[in-house]
């Protein structure tokens, strides 16, 4: 018996033992994908559940004809019932909309109509939206009328009708919103299928000791090597194919359609699963030989981590290129590792790809696996990587390992500042490309996905892949009472003057105040049970998945780099800058100066619970203070400048809460440079 | 069996191992003993091809370890200080798998394995994941992993550490057992009472050289001490002690 079958055997035995790769392997694609549908379907039956829910109540006054309120009637969308007071009766709900006739017109005029509703209010606008889709109806009917009563040809009012057809068939409209999505899936999955045992059977073997044992036995390490290899190589195959298996049982064998409610049709014909699922085997090799080599000359499991992590993070990026709008399929683009792949397989999800760019994505992932193969055996070849590693002493001298290691970075329990700026920046394209289209088609709960999935998810998974501490990055730690108040006082003065600046800033950078307005809308509560989804939404939702990214993440990448202050101004600044979109700019000082705040305290009391409890206080007072109609007032007088009496108790609540979370505490020294620059 | 002939090893300025030269004999039981950082666990390592060394070399039978590693690596049984099991394999497995990376295979393999379960005690334990052992039954098997191809030449870096008197009791039994059978045998101690119970000869090594050799007995005799580890220490601090070596000795039972 071959010795690399030996190991191969051996490899795959313990492997399947072990929970955390049968985790990755079969428990997450078996979830991940229903998962996925029933969750969209979910949401895709909630809107058309509203849209079609119970008739709209309206009312119709003023001089309207008896053949109109006939047909009004007759609607099964509407409800007409009898009001006195038409804006009361919309205040008060009674019903959604009103419309106004005006005098009625002479023989060929235009009579005119108003529909009263409340702008403010959800049912108000769908109320409105089905009368004057009704009374439209009723102007069309009218005006047929007319053209018959004079004799003239049914079309004379309609010169030019214009009418689109999309030429999508409907499995190709459901390929391509998936096809969007499940190859960036598969690829990562492949790629995670291969990173854990990669590591545990490289690095892994090492840590344990059990490495000198094989290296005394009588065998060429190559052969060792290339068992463990095709160990590897093979769970990433197996990894990939549950991934495709589980994927096309859900979307394509219908089991999950629960109510068939969602327009996505997903055929995929079996030839193009075949060469999926062939050209996965060349990705997981790729995969493979890439990180085991790169494992292998790694001391330690962490070690491996931390090697590793900065290649995961390289790969997802072409992986998640197919997602991105207007990334076509070139031959250029065929020939990027991983991405061409990514690309190929959305085009072949969502009908037939065009053949030469095929061909150069399925050659050139072979070429590259092959590439990556080579580069592992030339290290599994030099036996300076396998020996002498293994023991516990430091070799002095900078072999390659070493210079991949000061490369990296030092293995520790937290980022470093370039590491946790780069997955900041990787975050925020992530939300540009992904959370923006997710807002724009979901509206809120599109927002509330997008802070979860996307800052949130990502974070934990990369503290996580990458072996970080997770109480120390994320600063888990239970603040002091005394250090709580302060932060609460921080905030509370902080407020009044974060407003102030944005006053200030109006001055260079106009407000946007029609923009605004929709802002105002979203934010602004008229029930009880709107105002805790809108609580849930816009303050505890981006209080803790914004703290995760920001506070804890990137503050701990770059906390003791500099002072304080420093730290805490610079954190400020990527959280403004984050929040700057086209129209927003606007957006950036206040935001940037709330960044700062939450920044300084979770510093002063090395816990994220303050900076989640802060960032709840400032966005849940805003959606308080926007549905209180006193209030809302101010906000709806933009320009105007804030209450001056406000300056004097805001200030001093600042000053308060620095004082109580920069006092005697165990950071003393850290705050006490705080303390000297300010 | 074993032979060193000049052996250096460095790691930079530092002579880990300097200039060693030592014999074992078939059928003789040999000890290394030295402080911490003497560099028992550099000669060893190098001796079983998982060092190379900087200068001189080390044979097993008529192969050296730099032409033909592979040579050496299959007369040898070499037990680690640090012993690594695979945790997710129970230790049959375990044994079997080494067995087949030594080019056993079939009912030998089989009837070898059983035979060590047997001899070690381990068949209590023997279909237990490794990563759940004792540490004394995790260094049971580690032993007849490293004997699992009957090898004529056995080196063992502190096979006793971490373990009780019972299972230590064991490993001399064994050891005794397979002097008896022809075996030559290398072991690095800290514990005398072992090395006066086993030892047919000591070799004390301090700083990475060779300071003593000979019986246990004519060490005692030649530095006039009462026992052993007086004989030890008073080898070790007087061959060394500008080195600032002596205060690394833990400080030993006398036997
Ligand atoms: N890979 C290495 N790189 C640098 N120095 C090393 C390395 N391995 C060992 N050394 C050094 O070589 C010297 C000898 O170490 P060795 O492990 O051989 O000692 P030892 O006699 O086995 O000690 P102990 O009784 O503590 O096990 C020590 O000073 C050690 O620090
Ligand atoms: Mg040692």
């Amino acid at each position: 018996m071959s010795i690399a079958w030996v190991v191969f055997r051996k490899e795959l035995r313990e492997t399947l033992r072990d929970r955390r790769t049968l985790m990755v392997m079969v428990a997450i694609p078996i979830l991940l994908y229903p998962v996925l549908l029933i969750a969209t379907e979910q949401f895709a039956l909630m809107g058309i559940r509203r849209i079609e829910s119970e008739a709209s109540e309206v009312a119709v006054t003023g001089p309207a004809s008896d053949d109109l309120m006939e047909f009004l009637a007759a609607d099964q969308d509407l409800e007409l019932l009898d009001v006195p007071y038409p804006v009361e009766a919309i205040r008060s709900e009674i019903v959604g909309a009103v419309a106004v006739f005006g005098p009625v017109a002479e023989e060929g005029g235009t009579q005119r109509a108003t529909v009263l509703y409340d702008a403010a209010d959800e049912r108000s606008q769908r109320a409105r939206t089905v009368l004057a889709r009704a009374l439209r109806s009723w102007d069309d009917t009218l005006l047929a009328r007319r053209i018959t009563e004079r004799g003239l040809p049914p079309g004379f009012a309609d010169p030019l009708a214009v009418a689109d057809s999309s030429v999508a068939r409907p499995e190709e409209l459901g390929g391509y919103t998936l096809g969007r999505f499940l190859p960036m899936l598969l690829i990562l999955m492949t790629l995670l299928g291969t990173f854990y045992p990669a590591i545990d059977l490289a690095a892994g073997e090492k840590e344990r000791g059990t490495l000198e044992p094989l290296l005394t036995t009588p065998v060429p390490p190559r052969q060792i090597v290339v068992g463990k290899f095709m160990a590897v190589a093979l769970i990433g195959v197996v990894a990939a194919a549950l991934n495709l298996a589980s994927m096309l049982l859900t979307f394509q064998t219908g089991l999950f359609q629960l109510g068939g409610s969602l327009d996505i049709e997903f055929a995929l014909p079996w030839g193009s699963v075949l060469l999926i699922f062939g050209t996965l085997i060349p990705l997981a090799v790729l995969f493979a030989s890439l990180f085991l080599g790169i494992a292998l000359r790694s001391r330690s499991f962490k070690e491996a981590q931390t090697a590793l992590t900065p290649v995961y993070l390289l790969v997802m990026v072409p992986a998640l290129l197919p997602v991105f709008p207007g990334i076509g399929f070139t031959v250029a683009l065929a020939a990027v590792p991983v991405a061409g792949l990514g690309i190929f397989f959305r085009e072949l999800m969502a009908g037939s790809p065009a053949l030469v760019p095929s061909m150069v994505a399925v050659a050139t992932t072979g070429l590259w696996a092959w590439a990556a193969l080579a580069f592992a055996s030339a290290s599994f070849g030099r036996e300076d990587v396998l020996f002498g590693v293994g023991d516990a002493h430091v070799e002095t001298g900078g072999g390659f390992r070493e210079r991949l290691r000061r490369l990296l970075g030092p293995v520790s329990d937290t980022p470093s500042a370039a590491q946790a700026i780069g997955f900041v920046a990787a975050v925020a394209v992530l939300f540009f490309y992904m959370g923006f289209p997710l807002q724009a088609g979901w509206g809120e709960r599109g927002l509330l996905l997008s802070e979860w999935l996307l800052l949130l998810l990502p974070a934990f998974l990369f503290v996580g892949v990458a072996g970080f501490d997770f109480g120390e990055t994320f600063s888990f730690r239970r603040p002091e009472g005394r250090k709580v108040l302060g932060s609460v006082l921080l905030i509370a003065g902080g407020m009044p003057l974060g407003w102030f600046l944005a006053w200030a800033q109006g001055f260079v950078l106009p407000i946007p105040w029609d923009m605004l307005e929709g802002l105002e809308e979203l934010i602004t509560a008229e029930s009880a049970s709107r105002l805790l989804w809108l609580l849930a939404l816009l303050a505890l939702t981006p209080a803790i998945c914004e703290e995760v990214v920001f506070r804890g993440v990137l503050l701990a990448g770059i906390r003791g780099r500099a002072s304080a202050v420093r730290v805490a101004a610079f954190n400020g600044l990527v959280f403004g800058a984050f929040h700057i979109s086209f129209e927003s700019a606007f957006r950036f000082l206040p935001t940037a100066w709330l960044g700062f705040l939450l920044a300084w305290a979770v510093l002063a009391t090395r816990s994220i619970w303050v900076g989640i409890l802060m960032h709840f206080l400032n966005n849940g007072s805003i959606v308080l203070m926007a549905s209180v109609p006193a209030l809302r007032a101010w906000l709806e007088d933009g320009g105007e400048a804030p209450p001056w009496v406000l300056l004097a108790p805001a200030l001093l609540a600042v000053a308060m809460g620095v004082k109580l979370l920069g006092g005697a505490s165990d950071d003393s020294k850290m705050m006490g440079d705080a303390a000297d620059s300010n | 069996m074993i032979e060193f002939q000049n052996l250096t090893k460095t790691y930079g300025p530092l002579r880990a191992v300097d200039g060693l030269s030592l014999r074992v004999e078939r059928g003789e039981v040999y000890a290394l003993l030295g402080p911490n950082g003497a560099g028992k666990t550099t000669a060893l390592r190098c001796l079983a091809t998982l060092q190379a060394p900087t200068s001189g070399t080390a044979l097993v039978g008529d192969a050296d370890v730099r032409e033909q590693p592979l040579v050496v690596r299959a007369r040898i049984g070499f037990l680690a200080a640090s012993m690594g099991l695979y945790e997710r394999l129970t230790p049959v497995e375990l044994l079997e798998y080494f067995g087949r990376l030594h080019h056993m295979e079939g009912p030998a393999l089989e009837g070898r394995v059983a035979e060590l379960t047997h001899m070690f005690g381990i068949t209590p334990f023997a279909s237990q994941r490794c990563g759940t052992l004792s540490t004394g039954q995790a260094q049971r098997v580690s032993v007849a992993r490293a004997l699992v191809h009957d090898p004529p030449a056995l080196i063992l870096d502190e096979p006793t550490m971490g373990l009780d008197v019972l299972s230590g009791e064991v490993i001399y039994r064994f050891i005794e057992a397979e002097r008896d059978r022809g075996k030559a045998i290398l072991f690095s101690t800290h514990q005398m009472a072992e090395v006066e119970l086993l030892a047919d000869r000591v070799g004390v090594l301090s700083g990475g050289r060779l300071v003593a050799e000979g019986t246990p007995a004519s060490l005692i005799e030649r530095t006039g001490e009462r026992n052993l580890a007086r004989a030890f220490l008073a080898l070790v601090q007087g061959d060394d002690g500008s080195e600032g070596e002596g205060e690394d000795i833990s400080p030993e039972e006398p036997a």
